[in-house]
């Protein structure tokens, strides 16, 4: 398989008036072509700002250190994503090879133009089609999503759409331009269960349908688990731990991993009490030194944890994760 | 289309209705004045030397229809005045639609200018401030507008009379030069009224601009931040096309909606402005009835007719509301 886009040492913090705020520390990933990736984390962990990060999408108040780099491979060559300034080039990373859809599908249409206008102007925009070609590609995207009359729907606005048909809409929208890669930002959060579960399945049909890579970023691991090949969580900024959907559910190792599992309620046992973790995520302004997560960890070992920042310690082949309480090499 | 129509007439009539309410409540307020006018104007012939009885008084009153029922009166009142017809002024005796004629028009043109070049430096200025971050630009901008807020019209026309008299020895007061005040309209007349108008004009519209920049900077800073703004520069929007399709256009409806409240308030601050001014215009007139002579028939009149066009000018923006947004016109069709 080959990579399709490489994130390495995304360090990013953006400029206010309280001073320099870190909101990604570090992040490295790389996502191969037909891949999907869960992105988890609670609010305010920067999986959101990670993810815009690819598009060049972060306010103008970001700031990216020296050695942050994006790198989008594609078939005839290799893009620096944060090196791209003038938005006529960004246009290939927004929209172009990369699509992005939103958790409220009726905030990301523009309320007075109809949706058609919207799916027209976009595909006009990556590409020299006729307005007339780009609306029958429209109302095709429409039917693929599974929207009924899709003619009829295109010329319509979305606030005369149901919750999941925008959603679907969305989708028709984002994968319109045949991006390589998707990336959904909590698509799901606001759709009804047994919506969720259709948007779920089609967004999986689509996906070999177009051999597309997704980032799903997402604080519900029961959507990662239904969905995503490999899985990062992020915690304040850093990625905590990482690997495969699989192995991060059935064993996970990092102290948050385990307890986000923990937190989860169980159907099978609707006596057991809830548990949370405790205490709330520092603000951004008071980020804990030494690991992140030690003022809320329950295993903490002691001052290493709140004086150096856990290093990667690996398990097998792409499951990664940063706590003391595994020293490197030992995979205990 | 023809539910647009359906729209329209519902609200043709019921800014009809509005007027016919407010008319109620103008005769009413006429009626609670004092006196009526047949007292009034022989009150006012008696201070200009003739003798008066109470004879003369049930004369006039009777000849003026004012022995008849409130009611009576009053639809008799609304019908003429929906033809524009006031009858005559109590005191002067003349005939009031043509008194106010070409001078209501030229306050109704004074205030609606300043609308004009209120919104056409705020609309502008305030969605280019909104969408920039340039802090010297919006703090300049700020300091601006809070002085416009904060400055009295009145006090701003005698600044500036008094920098013009003291400068160029003219007090820039007025509406024509002296030889056109009672010419006939022509084109000259016309670039004389221009040369004089700009004054009143900008006046009224300093702190109309300062009203307007506020709000369309604060509909502006809102809708920049809503995420179909994001979405779209996430789509490969940018540029000119993603402030002005996007936010630009979005914010156009509650502005719209806010051009109402903004004539109110420009017809509220015309007649200081026309009194210190010495504009000869409706607003003066209205000074001068209800302040001076105490005419109930022309104020009457006057404020009837300054409602009436706020009325018709909500019912304007209520058209181009629904023509603007969707979600209106799709909610006024189902």
């Amino acid at each position: 398989m080959d990579t399709l886009i490489e994130v390495k040492n995304l360090t990013l913090k953006f400029k206010t008036d309280e001073g320099l705020i870190t909101a990604v520390e570090d992040v490295s990933f790389s996502l191969n072509r037909g891949e999907v990736m869960g992105l988890v984390g609670e609010s305010g962990s920067g999986k959101s700002v990670t993810a815009k990060s690819l598009m060049n999408l972060n306010a103008m108040n970001a700031v990216y250190s020296p050695e942050s780099s994006i790198t989008l491979h594609s078939a005839q060559e290799e893009i620096d994503v944060l090196s791209l300034k003038k938005p006529a080039d960004l246009k290939v990373v927004r929209g172009g090879a990369i699509s992005m859809i939103f958790q409220e599908p009726m905030a990301s249409f523009a309320p007075s133009i109809t949706i058609g206008k919207q799916m027209i102007e976009q595909l006009q925009l990556h590409s020299d089609m006729s307005k007339q070609k780009a609306r029958e590609i429209s109302i095709e995207m429409l039917d693929r999503v599974g929207i009924s009359d899709p003619s009829r729907r295109v010329d319509q606005y979305a606030f005369e759409l149901s919750g999941g048909m925008r959603q679907r809409a969305m989708i028709a929208m984002a994968l319109s331009t045949k991006p390589r890669l998707l990336i959904a930002d909590e698509p799901t959060t606001a759709l009804d269960v047994t919506i969720q579960a259709q948007v779920l399945d089609l967004m999986k049909d689509l996906v070999k349908d177009f051999n597309m890579s997704i980032i799903f970023i997402t604080h519900d691991l029961g959507v990662v688990a239904q969905t995503a090949d490999k899985v990062s969580v992020m915690y304040l900024g850093r990625i905590i731990e990482e690997g495969s959907v699989r192995d991060v559910i059935n064993s996970p190792k990092h102290p948050y991993t385990k307890g986000m599992l923990a937190a989860l309620p169980r159907l099978d046992d609707l006596d057991s009490p809830l548990k949370p973790i405790p205490g709330d995520i520092p603000s951004p302004l008071e980020r804990p030194s030494g690991c992140v997560f030690n003022t809320r960890c329950g295993e903490v070992l002691g001052d290493q944890c709140s004086a150096d920042i856990p290093s990667f310690t690996s398990f097998g082949k792409s499951r990664r994760v940063a706590c003391h309480l595994y020293k490197d090499g030992s995979g205990a | 289309m023809l539910q647009f129509g359906k729209f329209v007439l519902t609200r043709a009539f019921l800014a009809a209705l509005t007027l016919v309410i407010i008319s109620l409540v103008v005769f009413t307020l006429m009626e609670f004045v004092p006196g009526d006018c047949a007292e009034r104007y022989l009150a006012f012939k008696n201070t200009q030397g003739s003798g008066i009885s109470v004879e003369d008084i049930e004369i006039e009153r009777k000849r003026l229809g004012l022995d008849k029922p409130f009611v009576q009166r009053w639809t008799l009142w609304i019908v003429n005045a929906f033809q524009g017809e006031f009858g005559d002024s109590c005191i002067l005796r003349v005939n009031i639609a043509q008194l106010l004629g070409t001078k209501f028009w030229l306050s109704l043109g004074i205030c609606l200018s300043s609308l004009l070049l209120a919104y056409m430096i705020a609309l502008p200025v305030g969605i280019i401030s909104a969408a920039s971050s340039n802090a010297y630009l919006n703090n300049g901008l700020k300091l601006i507008s809070y002085l416009g807020l904060a400055m009295p019209n009145f006090l701003l026309a005698l600044m500036i009379m008094l920098f013009s008299t003291i400068y160029f020895g003219d007090t820039l007061t007025g509406l024509f030069s002296k030889e056109y005040r009672d010419a006939e309209w022509s084109m000259d007349k016309f670039i004389d009224l221009l040369k004089h108008a700009w004054l009143p004009i900008f006046i009224l519209g300093w702190s109309a601009t300062a009203f307007a920049l506020q709000t369309v900077r604060a509909l502006m800073s809102d809708e920049i931040g809503k995420l179909y703004v994001t979405a779209a520069a996430a789509r490969g929007i940018y540029g000119r096309r993603l402030l002005w399709r996007y936010p630009a256009r979005h914010a156009l409806s509650p502005i719209v909606n806010s051009l109402g409240f903004d004539l109110n308030r420009v017809f509220n601050e015309l007649p200081i402005v026309a009194l210190i001014l010495t504009l000869t215009d409706a607003g003066a007139l209205l000074i001068e009835s209800l302040a001076r002579s105490n005419d109930q028939q022309l104020a009457g009149a006057i404020i009837f007719l300054l409602t009436a066009t706020i009325v018709s000018l909500n019912f304007l923006t209520d058209v181009l509301l629904a023509i603007l947004d969707p979600r209106i016109r799709k909610s006024l069709i189902n």
